[in-house]
């Protein structure tokens, strides 16, 4: 359960070498948007040579490569092929990209590698449901600046023009019972701007974040990590859930119900994943 | 005949620059040269050796790249040398 995807882009020794000191929980190795048309070639050769020496220690590695439309579609795939690599990063992800996706691998006579379907679409944010369904799907990301970009607005610092797709989104992988992971906060270096979008993730209810820049990780991480309040509150509930036996009480005077027991469960299970102190 | 020019010249990464030539010569210029100039030519002969290329000037501009990395690197240059000078 990963709080955190850090991106660094494919064709950059000193990002792939020092992918483990970030602290991200996963990376995503950047086939598409930021390798230039010219250089893709360049990305393969060098994160397939990386992923086959150096593969001791690494975190969680997924790639993004190019979407099924695109002429290095196929040049990216080939590329990971036998790569121990966790999954792939689908762009423009929707029911048709994720059948090429799945039948590209079959006509090889290859197992499909697991998805993030990165929504970034307005038809894509329609189906997101169908999406999350999709067998090989195991997460959904936002794609902000592109859904942005389709929806001919413009990004805003409440983030309001992509309300709604988080809304569905979370609401999507939660019926689907896979992770959804938030796009990344767009500017690097506007401390302030990143806490505010963060505890927007938080509060829409996503699984992780993604990020653009190592410096963004450990916000992202503290944030998607139970505080020490949250834990003794959640310890509390359950030990008084236990004492009385009973999935309906009462607590400092707030009614106790089932669904507060099982978030208390999760509060408990996620701190225990990232390390915060559980004597 | 085209000059082929794969990586850069940042931290951690190489310039390979590969030309055809009438026999193969190695350049390597390195900010490690004295600790670590025998290993970059020993790298840079075994891809062409794997790939069979004799007549090639390679020169190789590192700034600390480690050994995937100038594979890699060279690599690349050699699959686009095959497709501009010999329509592989």
């Amino acid at each position: 359960m990963a709080r955190s995807y850090l991106f660094i882009p494919g064709d950059v020794p000193r990002m792939l070498q020092n992918m483990d000191v970030f602290e991200a929980d996963a990376v995503i190795v950047d086939f598409e948007d930021a390798i230039a048309t010219h250089t893709k070639d360049e990305a393969r050769d060098l994160t397939r040579a990386f992923i086959t020496k150096h593969h001791e220690n690494l975190p969680d590695i997924y790639v993004r490569v190019n979407a099924v439309e695109h002429d290095d579609f196929m040049r990216d795939i080939d590329a990971l092929f036998g790569l121990d690599i966790t999954g792939i990063v689908l762009p423009k992800a929707d029911t048709h990209a994720l059948k090429r996706y799945r039948e590209t691998f079959e006509k090889k006579g290859e197992h499909p590698l697991h998805l993030i379907a990165l929504i970034e679409t307005p038809r894509a944010c329609l189906d997101m449901l169908a999406i999350a369904d999709y067998p090989l799907v195991r997460a959904l990301m936002l794609g902000g600046e592109d859904l942005t970009s389709a929806l001919a607005t413009a990004r805003t610092n409440a983030r309001t023009e992509i309300a709604t797709a988080r809304g569905l989104m979370v609401l999507a992988a939660a019926a689907a019972g896979i992770d959804s992971i938030d796009t990344p906060y767009p500017v690097v270096d506007h401390p302030e701007g990143l806490q505010a979008d963060i505890a927007q993730s938080v509060a829409f209810g996503f699984s992780a974040k993604a990020c653009i820049h190592p410096n963004h990780v450990d916000a992202v991480n503290r944030a998607f990590t139970p505080s020490q309040a949250a834990v003794d509150e959640a310890r509390r509930i359950l030990a008084m859930h236990e004492k009385t036996g009973s999935t309906r009480f009462s607590l400092d005077g707030n009614m106790i119900d089932k669904p507060i027991i099982e978030r208390a469960k999760n509060v408990i299970k996620q701190a225990g994943i990232h390390g915060r102190d559980l004597p | 005949m085209k000059t082929i020019v794969v990586g850069s010249l940042e931290s951690s990464d190489c310039l390979i620059t590969l030309q055809p030539a009438d026999k193969t010569t190695i350049d390597i210029e390195s900010v490690v040269y004295d600790a670590y100039g025998k290993r970059i030519r020993h790298v840079i002969e075994r891809v062409l050796s794997a790939h069979q290329l004799t007549r090639v000037h390679v020169r190789c501009q590192d700034k600390g790249a480690l050994d995937y990395a100038i594979e890699a690197r060279l690599e690349t240059a050699i699959k686009r040398h095959k497709e501009v000078n010999h329509g592989a």
